[in-house]
């Protein structure tokens, strides 16, 4: 038989709603199923609050990066199963204390659960005696029930189980719980982050990115393509959706009062958006707007621009400091992407001095005097669609 | 595609390239081995050199050329050499260059002053010409070299080097010292115009092949001053270049440089007739040959090389624009989405293509001295902004370059295509 790893894996928030507990664990089971399906012989199995994971040990890495990436994952830890004997657990406890303190580590605790109640020791008891025979096979090490540099976790259920401290997961709510959003994506820093965050708290996403060739080259959409493919490792697959969007630009350039530019191109984006939301069945869109970041971003001109839609417009970054965007970025792994030097050559559309504070009515009618509608639909109808699987970018032996 | 960035690289000329490689392949000994296949490597690697510094006029004998890995290179020699200057007797040396050098001087001295040595720049005015004088007058008793471009690669301007060694020799005199080096890049120059180092009074001078027909990868420094170079190794190249010599790289060089200098005459005559059908076409529709008022056949300017300003629109926008061929984005697109790009895929390349007014016709190839963003960090343009020209000009300006292959049809096809896009993509400002 294949050598295999097994992973125990917490769910964290799901259980603090007890309402929708079971339709939060179905949900997060189809996503860890269909996930780590991408590992032939990989298997999910289901306890209380708990999710058993195990995979052919070559693919351990792997089965890692996609736990670490998988939103309503509270943490997960490789584990050990054993036969419900106290000589069995205390082996593997020891196995567990050893390659801690191979790793430097100094002090310890054990933390027991019994959930069956036929096991003869209790959980405290199991505990001490657990320490016990930790302490005789590493001599080194000393027990810290406040501060302990590491834990050892035993559980006994089915079968007797043991781990170490749990890597972290993204904790949130599993994707696909909150419905789907549409996700204004541009090269920037900032969208990207956007739409992680709101994968993290259950939202399954769709990509729409506004191609204004020959004005934004073919290298700005392959970094926008490169973007939704980090991204796709968190949402577990995205759709990301290429709107034409030269004609309508021109169409605001040559119409629209100078100062107004920006606000009626994003205003004409929520509309789009809206649009694709409803062929999509997507409940909100999502964009990566921080209150007065830019002009276009002060309360009154976000207003303005809404109005072209009556979903709810989620905006994660509204109240973030760039640099706190910033370490996200890093974090998940687009920062390096988003300042590749492709930005849209928009210098040529910006306003010098553009309006910091639209008056929803007056900018309301500047935009339908636009008439952008018929530019809409064909933007529309030209629509290009990519579909990216969530592996793409995680799984490092493809 | 029509190809009119040749002040970029040249389409190599494949008999060049066949006879290249065939002498490589017939006398493969190591030029500096002592045996019979050495040294007939070497006769003909010298063979090479010889033709070569005989295409640079009757006074370059006095020098010596070098054959490196590229025209930076060359350029690099004798400026990294000044390094060592710097260490063996205490003053540290001044450098004076124009603000229109290449890259691979303009990018260096920077470096150089973190090392403890000082540079000037000397901006051209607004045609883009230097004035001698004024680079005689940033002269210091410490300058050890003078670097100053024969053909400037963005506009063409040709400077003014004779009177800038002549002034720059009085201004040393005036101090009691020799001259100082005084350095050109004639990248642009070979082959495109009458060019004698000496005669110029230059000390040294660095070259291409590629730009000549000829292959990549090989550059020459002439240098009738010797130095000490910066990276020693086995002696080849006089000590000045070490690595064991290229004879394919060394006979493409020479073989494509006596073609050029054959046919100059011939050459520059077709380039000075398509210089006036392009000035005159790009005035027609409401364009500006740089630097503003050049006129065809202004001897101060290469008429191989022509940057051109569409006010309103960006450089960057139309070089994109005159590039797409219908059908050349779906290709893109389907490479890079392995397969994912769907038929709406297609017809959303098709949209962009009919946008730019591609549908059926050729892509045409010019560059932009620069992306939109790098101007922003004023870095592309910089020769265009070190004559004065306002940003948004230079932002809006693209390089048209041509060579001995080009047509009077290509600059028809360019200028019909160039002003279509103007009306197309052009935004009132």
């Amino acid at each position: 038989m294949e050598d295999t790893t097994l992973y125990l894996v917490k769910v964290g928030e799901i259980l603090l709603k007890l309402g929708n507990r079971q339709e939060f664990e179905g949900r997060l089971r189809t996503e860890l199923k269909e996930r780590l399906g991408e590992i032939p012989n990989a298997k999910v199995d289901y306890s209380p609050g708990r999710f058993f994971v195990t995979v052919p040990a070559a693919r351990a890495a792997d089965a890692e990066a996609i736990l670490a990436r998988t939103p309503g994952v509270n943490g997960f830890a490789r584990t050990l199963r054993t036969e419900k004997t106290f000589a069995a657990v205390a082996k593997a406890a020891v196995a567990v204390a050893e390659r801690e303190v191979a790793a430097g580590k100094g002090s310890f605790k054990v933390e027991s659960r019994r959930s069956d109640k036929s096991f003869p020791l209790g959980s405290f008891e199991l505990s001490r005696d657990l320490g016990a025979a930790i302490l005789e096979a590493c001599p080194g090490l000393h027990v810290d029930l406040h501060r302990p540099a590491f834990t050892v976790h035993a559980e006994i259920r089915e079968k007797a189980f043991v781990f170490g401290d749990p890597e972290p997961g993204l904790r949130g709510l599993p994707v696909g719980s909150q419905g789907r959003g549409i996700l204004l994506l541009s090269g920037g820093i900032d969208s990207p982050v956007a739409g992680y965050l709101m994968a993290r708290r259950g939202l399954a996403l769709d990509a729409l990115y506004f191609h204004a060739f020959p004005y934004t080259s073919e290298e700005a959409h392959e970094k926008v393509k490169d973007l939704a493919r980090v991204l796709a490792g968190f949402t577990g697959g995205l759709r990301l959706w290429t709107v034409p969007f030269t004609e309508v630009q021109l169409a605001i350039k040559r119409g629209a009062r100078e100062d107004l530019t920006t606000l009626m191109m994003r205003a004409a984006f929520m509309e789009i958006a809206s649009r694709l939301a409803a062929r999509r069945h997507a409940n909100c869109l999502v964009t990566g707007e921080s209150l007065g970041q830019v002009a276009s971003q002060t309360a009154p001109n976000l207003r303005f621009t809404q109005s072209t839609t009556d979903l709810p417009v989620l905006r994660p970054l509204i109240g973030m400091d760039k640099e706190e965007t910033i370490a996200t970025a890093r974090r998940i792994g687009t920062y390096n992407i988003s300042i590749r030097p492709y930005e849209d050559c928009c210098v040529i559309f910006s306003p010098k001095h553009p309006l910091l504070r639209a008056e929803l009515q007056r900018e309301r009618a500047a935009y339908e005097a636009l008439a952008l509608g018929p530019l809409l639909d064909q933007a529309l109808e030209a629509v290009e669609r990519m579909d990216i699987a969530f592996s793409e970018r995680i799984l490092g032996a493809k | 595609m029509i190809y009119l960035d040749w002040a970029s690289t040249s389409p190599p000329d494949a008999s060049i390239l066949a006879e290249a490689a065939r002498m490589a392949g017939e006398f493969y000994g190591n030029p500096s081995s002592p045996h019979a296949l050495g040294k007939s490597a070497r006769a003909k690697l010298e063979e090479a050199r010889s033709g070569l510094l005989g295409l640079l006029g009757p006074g370059a004998a006095k020098g010596r050329l070098v054959f490196t890995g590229s025209g930076s290179e060359a350029d690099s020699l004798p400026l990294l050499a000044l390094l060592r200057k710097a260490s063996k007797d205490g003053t540290k040396p001044h450098i004076v260059a124009s603000g229109i050098e290449h890259a691979a001087i303009h990018e260096e001295l920077p470096v150089l002053a973190r090392f403890g040595l000082s540079f000037t720049l000397v901006d051209p005015g607004a045609e883009g010409l230097l004035d001698p004088g004024a680079v005689a007058a940033a002269l210091r008793p410490e300058t050890e070299a003078v670097f100053v471009m024969a053909v400037n690669n963005e506009t063409g301007a040709v400077q003014p080097l004779a009177e800038i060694a002549r002034a720059v020799a009085a201004r040393a005199a005036s101090f009691g010292r020799r001259r100082p080096r005084l350095h050109a890049d004639a990248v642009q120059a070979l082959g495109k115009l009458p060019f004698e180092p000496a005669a110029l009074g230059l000390d040294s001078a660095a070259f291409s092949a590629h730009k000549l027909r000829g292959p990549r990868g090989v550059g020459a420094l002439w240098t009738a001053r010797d130095f000490e170079p910066l990276l020693l190794g086995g002696g080849q190249e006089g000590g000045l270049r070490p690595g064991t010599e290229s004879l394919q790289a060394a006979w493409g060089f020479m073989r494509a440089a006596a073609l050029a200098a054959a046919d100059l005459e011939e050459r520059r005559r077709r380039a000075l007739e398509l210089e006036a059908l392009l000035i005159e076409g790009l005035e027609g529709i409401g364009a500006l040959p740089l630097p503003l008022g050049r006129r065809p056949g202004d001897p101060r300017y290469s008429p191989f090389i022509l940057s051109v300003a569409f006010p309103g629109l960006s450089g960057e926008v139309l070089v994109r624009a005159l590039a797409t061929v219908s059908g050349a984005a779906t290709t893109r697109g389907a490479a890079t989405t392995r397969g994912a790009a769907t038929a709406r895929g297609a017809a959303t390349a098709r949209g962009a293509a009919s946008l730019v007014g591609a549908q059926g016709t050729e892509g045409i190839a010019v560059s932009t001295g620069s992306a939109c963003s790098a101007n922003l960090r004023r870095k592309g343009r910089r020769v265009l902004e070190a004559m004065g020209l306002e940003p948004a000009l230079a932002l809006g300006s693209i390089r048209v370059s041509t060579g001995e292959l080009s047509t009077q049809e290509e600059i028809s096809t360019f200028l019909e295509r160039a002003g279509d896009l103007r009306s197309r993509l052009g935004i009132r400002s």
